[in-house]
């Protein structure tokens, strides 16, 4: 998967731009808040559909105009799409309209046209940090493959949000109402453990080979999905009864609690290196290497699922690595057919890199390549 | 708008207030109905202070209508045992635009949704309960939208009636016909898979 052309207008601090970069890595450069960060996002956005830090959307429209619009061309196995995201101002915040080829699509049917790798330097949170981030990493990745999965994990947060507004809702809970609900988290939920639990056992497996080959055997890592409730037996059928079950017995506890308890809303990763948990026993070093596994597997998956490599966006994280890790991660993703890197410094530059950019306040310029490497 | 007419700028604030009207919209149709007959106009405003004065609820299926109880409640031609459940007034209308269903209509008056402050008894399920005994219903059929609160109230419905030996059934998702099937979404699609039909 390649871009051809990225047109941003009224998007963060670019009034208009047309970019057309090359294939193979492409490395943005520039001083801080020039708006190399900005055209990740932008691109982030056209795959999934959201910004990967904003707040709030309304932020991603510059200062003063009524409209942001993001466009790519991209370069598919299959043929050229275009994909277009237009931000528009509505009261306090702001409305986003989703275009393929020319024509308006819904949310549902945008996200996963352009398949993307995001890395940052905020993911390298994602083993010690709140087990939220861990959940936000897997529904990315599987939303992006699979759509059946993004339906279900959208009606599922939907059904759970009226539920605990029932549970909240003064006087008595009314019994057939919060079990028809816990009928339909049954049900969507039991699809999304199944998916994880699918991909996470692959994860796993592909994460566990790349850190053996940059850590040696001895230090093996694995990942662990610990659902909610605990299942036993991956099969759907099985799940959906564990989960039934799950959920019926928490229902007395939920209402005193006035919210819900049980269910794929409160699932956990763990990852661990020789069987330590890493969140509670491994190194500032060791975390570090398990998450560029992580996102290495996450790619490769990516690549399995789509028949071609994704686009690979990483955000100021290189800097935040070491020479060998960062030589590591870059070495391992193989075939690449286009990655995009921003970086403060140029002596941080891959050995792949095919370009380099200037970015400074809102506009790009080519610098040669020989001058950035020799510097 | 200081340089229109008073009468010209308030008919446009109050076209402004409609849904999908923004002010360009609203200022076009304040110029029509400017240039438009004084009869066209007359027909119009007495149109819309008809149906505030003489539309009413049903107060056996809670649709619209002007008489009470409505056509479709007393036309004694259509069947009495099976009642079709909506959530709202212009639901009605879909269902009867198939001119395929003779049953009659029982209207919620919206779905279950307590986001949204809209709970159980904010409806009107107490009164389709009522019905079922007072008018021998044998089927009940549920036509609520097909998202997340129309299921809700659909399946919450179900658990409320089956024991009381009443058929609940619930519309079939499926195919939008006379398109491709490549051009469906793939939930609509699983969808339509998990309610296949032996041929």
């Amino acid at each position: 998967m390649r871009v051809t052309a990225l047109e941003v207008s009224n998007f963060r601090n670019y009034a208009a731009l047309r970019f057309e970069p090359a294939s193979g890595v492409c490395v943005l450069v520039g001083q801080n808040a020039q708006g190399k960060s900005n055209l990740l996002e932008g691109l982030s956005l056209l795959s999934t559909g959201k910004s990967f830090r904003a707040a709030r959307e309304v932020d991603l429209i510059k200062t003063g105009a009524p409209v942001a619009r993001i466009a790519a061309s991209v370069q598919t196995r299959t043929g050229e799409v275009q994909a277009a995201c237009i931000i528009t101002r509505a009261g306090e915040g702001a409305r986003k309209k989703f275009l393929r080829n020319g024509r308006s699509v819904s949310y549902a049917q945008f996200l996963g046209g352009i398949a993307a790798v995001t890395f940052m330097p905020f993911d390298l949170q994602l083993i010690a940090g709140p087990p939220a981030l861990r959940r936000r990493f897997l529904n990315i990745a599987l939303s992006q493959a699979n759509r059946q999965y993004y339906h279900q994990h959208a009606t599922y947060l939907h059904v759970l949000m009226q539920k605990n507004a029932a549970l909240k809702t003064p006087g008595p809970v009314n019994g057939a109402l919060l079990q028809t609900y816990n009928e339909q988290l049954a049900d969507a939920g039991a699809h999304i453990i199944a998916a994880r639990a699918a991909y996470v056992r692959r994860l796993s497996q592909e994460a566990a080979t790349v850190h053996a080959r940059w850590v040696g055997a001895a230090e093996e890592l694995s990942i662990a999905y610990q659902p909610s409730p605990d299942i036993s037996d991956e099969t759907p059928a099985a799940i959906l009864k564990s989960l039934q079950a799950a959920l019926s017995a928490s229902s007395a506890l939920e209402v005193m609690r006035k919210t819900s308890l049980m269910g794929p809303h409160r699932d956990e990763l763990s990852f661990a290196v020789a069987g330590a948990v890493l969140a509670r026993f491994g190194s500032q070093g060791q975390q570090r290497t398990a998450v560029l596994a992580l996102k290495a597997a996450e790619y490769a998956l990516l690549a399995q699922a789509t028949g071609e490599p994704p686009l690979l966006l990483l955000d100021d994280v290189l800097s935040e690595l070491d020479a060998d890790r960062r030589r590591a991660f870059l070495g391992n993703l193989g075939h690449l057919e286009q990655a995009f890197i921003t970086s403060v410094d140029r002596p941080e530059l891959p050995s792949q890199t095919a370009r380099v950019y200037q970015i400074a306040e809102g506009r790009i310029a080519d610098a040669p390549l020989g001058a950035a490497l020799s510097a | 708008m200081d340089y229109l007419a008073p009468p010209l700028s308030a008919l446009i604030g109050e076209l402004e207030k409609l849904p999908t009207i923004g002010p360009k919209t609203a200022a076009r149709l304040a110029f029509y109905l400017l240039s438009a007959s004084r009869a066209d106009t007359a027909a119009l405003s007495r149109a819309i202070l008809d149906v505030k004065d003489k539309v009413r609820f049903c107060s056996r299926c809670y649709s619209l209508t002007e008489q009470d109880p409505c056509a479709l409640c007393s036309d004694p031609k259509r069947d009495a045992s099976v009642v079709c459940v909506v959530g709202e007034a212009k639901d009605v209308y879909a269902i009867e635009r198939t001119m395929s269903y003779r049953g009659r209509y029982h209207v919620l008056g919206g779905l279950i949704s307590p986001i949204e402050g809209v709970g159980v008894g904010q409806l009107k399920i107490k009164e389709l309960i009522d019905r079922i005994s007072a008018e021998g219903i044998a089927e009940i059929i549920v036509a609520t939208n097909p998202n997340a609160e129309g299921e809700s109230t659909a399946l919450y419905l179900a658990r409320l009636l089956t024991p009381s030996g009443v058929k609940v059934t619930r519309l079939a998702y499926g195919l939008p016909i006379g398109g491709d099937l490549d051009y469906a979404d793939e939930v609509t699609v699983a969808r339509a898979l998990e309610g296949r039909r032996t041929l």
